[in-house]
């Protein structure tokens, strides 16, 4: 930013701006209308839904007639709603993804990091999942995860199990067979940023150390990881968010909480108010506000935990 | 470790010096083993990584046989799910890919040139309201937006998006529908914004003087010179519009109209009794995301981490 809006002198517009970039009504004009489609999209798709879909939370609407305000009957109605509940704590639990899928990444990207030859490859190949979409990945891992399919023969083989029935088909497993896709597919994201993080910790630090005599897990503890410490933050947040808002790999894999509502979440529950055929936004949205308050105290609880990211700390 | 010169037997003779030979051939073998390990976990990774594209493509090849087993290689290979998932539908598969390359298209368009432009200013002109603008965006970027889907829809249809009159017309407002809620990225806006800052004033202020107009100045000096970053965004939007599907499936009356992401799941519904076909679908619809990420990936890593820094 270079100007603090503050008044500058003539002397200092010409340094920042030159001759054209003197505030004039024609070329204030001409930034605005250089900014105008990108700020009418920004408003209505961005802006619009944050204040809409609050005022929506404490209305009856279904889109035919007028919104019509009902003050707090929409949250009566959800805490009084047993499968709310269970969305909400299957969105919880899906939080359990983020310190596996942050612990792996870290030693996946240590282990990218090493200048060993065809580094390239491994890098390229873990993230292929990544830009691949959640409805041709819950796909392929619904057929993997068949009766009779590769994820059981590998797990039978491995005697970590007894009986060959599907993972999906089962409530008390399905929510971790999703969990380990989201997971899958999230390391290599995950990864390349951490890498990011890695190459911007200091060498020298760690050659000083390491010639000073500390040992390997000593510089990881003591110099790498701090060092990660506002990557872990930004990282962990994203998947935390994300993680309390699951709902795509959910509505591919396990359409409707299958099986026996056990992968049922919040967010699918606002969904299916919508759009499941009673077209009740109203109550969607308030589902929604639910989300996005429990998704901010989430974000705060990140920010304790890893010090407000600061690598001094 | 520069190697000694010493003769032969002083080498022997020298307890200090032979125990340093040996000490080295130790530490090279440590790091051998070391390297050997590491190479076993990155194999590992892979494989899980990669074997379940790779199973797809199998069992898609395969024409019949027992369809879910693990498998390394197929038992024969023919193209017959390829036309199955072709002709066999009854949404047309070339359909779904026409669409999707409509929707990346219009996608990239809108979302590259609304940002290139929004962001000229921001960076690189001073005007009443500049800093309230930018500073507003930051803060819509963190604000919460679950309900996104839902008001979007709302809006989606109070703006008669998805009215019916004739069927050229309908088609081009329900591409439009698909595309509009994505068109104003902040992401894009502030990865267009850093690399303006980047280009050096001189140039700007020379075209000014020279009596250069804004637009010209950005699309002579600005536009060359961020077209690395463009190429980035653009990659990066391409590969998101190819992969949604929520939206469109929610939205879109028209099953004819679906991208193909979501078009395979409408397939993997009616088409259950054949799931090989879908697979065939799955396989279409991975390639080109897996040669546009593959040729791109230096631009699309670079867009990744700006996206994340900014």
């Amino acid at each position: 930013m270079t100007t603090k809006g503050r008044r500058v002198s003539r002397r200092e517009q010409h340094r920042i701006g030159g001759t054209g970039a003197s505030v004039t009504v024609r070329n204030t004009l001409i930034a605005y209308a250089f900014m105008l489609p990108f700020l009418i999209l920004l408003v209505v798709y961005h802006t619009w839904p944050v204040i809409f879909g609050s005022y929506l939370a404490f209305t009856k609407y279904n889109i035919i007639s007028p919104p019509q305000w009902v003050g707090l009957d929409n949250f009566r109605e959800l805490f009084a709603d047993e499968q709310f509940w269970s969305g909400l704590r299957n969105s919880l639990k899906y939080v359990l993804v983020v310190p596996v899928i942050q612990v792996i990444s870290i030693l996946v990207a240590l282990l990218v990091n090493r200048p060993l030859r065809g580094i390239g490859f491994f890098r390229t190949a873990y993230y292929v999942p990544v830009v691949t979409s959640f409805a041709v990945v819950g796909l392929i891992w619904s057929w993997l995860y068949k009766q009779g399919g590769a994820v059981n023969s590998v797990l039978i083989g491995l005697g970590l199990m007894r009986g060959d029935h599907s993972l999906l088909d089962n409530p008390a497993t399905a929510l971790f067979a999703v969990m380990f896709v989201t997971l899958w597919k999230g390391i290599g994201y995950y990864m390349v940023l951490y890498l990011a993080g890695l190459q911007g910790i200091s060498r020298e630090l760690e050659e000083a150390a390491t010639i000073d005599g500390a040992t390997r897990s000593q510089v990881f503890w003591n110099i790498t990881l701090p060092g990660l410490r506002p990557t872990i933050l930004v990282c962990s947040l994203l998947s935390t968010i994300s993680a309390i808002k699951v709902f795509e790999e959910l509505y591919v894999m396990t359409p409707n909480g299958y099986p026996a509502g056990s992968t049922y979440s919040a967010l699918m529950y606002s969904f299916s108010k919508a759009f499941g055929g009673d077209f009740n936004f109203g109550l969607a949205a308030a589902a929604s506000m639910v989300v996005a308050v429990v998704s901010i105290l989430f974000g705060l609880i990140n920010f304790r935990l890893t010090k407000g990211g600061r690598s001094d700390a | 470790m520069p190697e000694t010169t010493l003769p032969q037997t002083t080498l022997v003779s020298d307890p200090h010096a032979q125990l340093a030979a040996q000490l080295k051939v130790q530490r090279q073998r440590r790091e051998r083993l070391r390297n050997a390990a590491a190479y076993a976990v990155l194999i590992l990774i892979a494989l899980i990584m990669l074997y379940p594209f790779y199973w797809t493509l199998v069992t898609s090849l395969e024409p019949t046989g027992n369809i879910y087993e693990a498998k390394i290689l197929p038992t024969a290979v023919s193209l017959r799910n390829y036309a199955e998932v072709f002709s066999g539908t009854t949404v047309p598969f070339w359909r779904l890919i026409l669409n999707s390359v409509i929707i990346c298209i219009l996608g990239v368009t809108f979302t590259t040139t609304l940002a290139t432009l929004a962001a000229y200013p921001l960076a690189r002109m001073r005007f009443p309201g500049r800093d309230l603008i930018f500073y507003s965006i930051l803060i819509l970027m963190v604000l919460p937006n679950e309900a996104g889907l839902i008001v979007n829809y709302i809006t989606t249809i109070k703006l008669g998006l998805l009215a019916q009159t004739s069927p050229l017309a309908d088609a081009a407002r329900q591409y439009l529908a698909v595309v509009l809620p994505g068109a104003a990225s902040i992401v894009g806006l502030f990865l267009l914004r850093q690399a303006y800052l980047g280009i050096p004033q001189e140039l700007i202020e020379a075209a000014r003087i020279d009596g250069a107009r804004e637009l010209t100045i950005w699309r002579r000096i600005m536009l060359p010179l961020a077209t690395p970053t463009i190429a980035a965004f653009a990659i990066l939007e391409f590969v998101a519009y190819w992969n949604s599907f929520l939206w469109a499936r929610v939205m879109l009356p028209d099953k004819n109209m679906l991208p193909l992401s979501a078009g395979l799941l409408e397939l993997s519904g009616t088409f259950s009794t054949n799931s090989r076909a879908v697979m065939a679908g799955a396989v279409i619809t991975i390639i080109p995301i897996l040669i546009v990420f593959l040729l791109g990936q230096k631009y699309f890593m670079k867009g990744l981490e700006g996206a994340v820094k900014g």
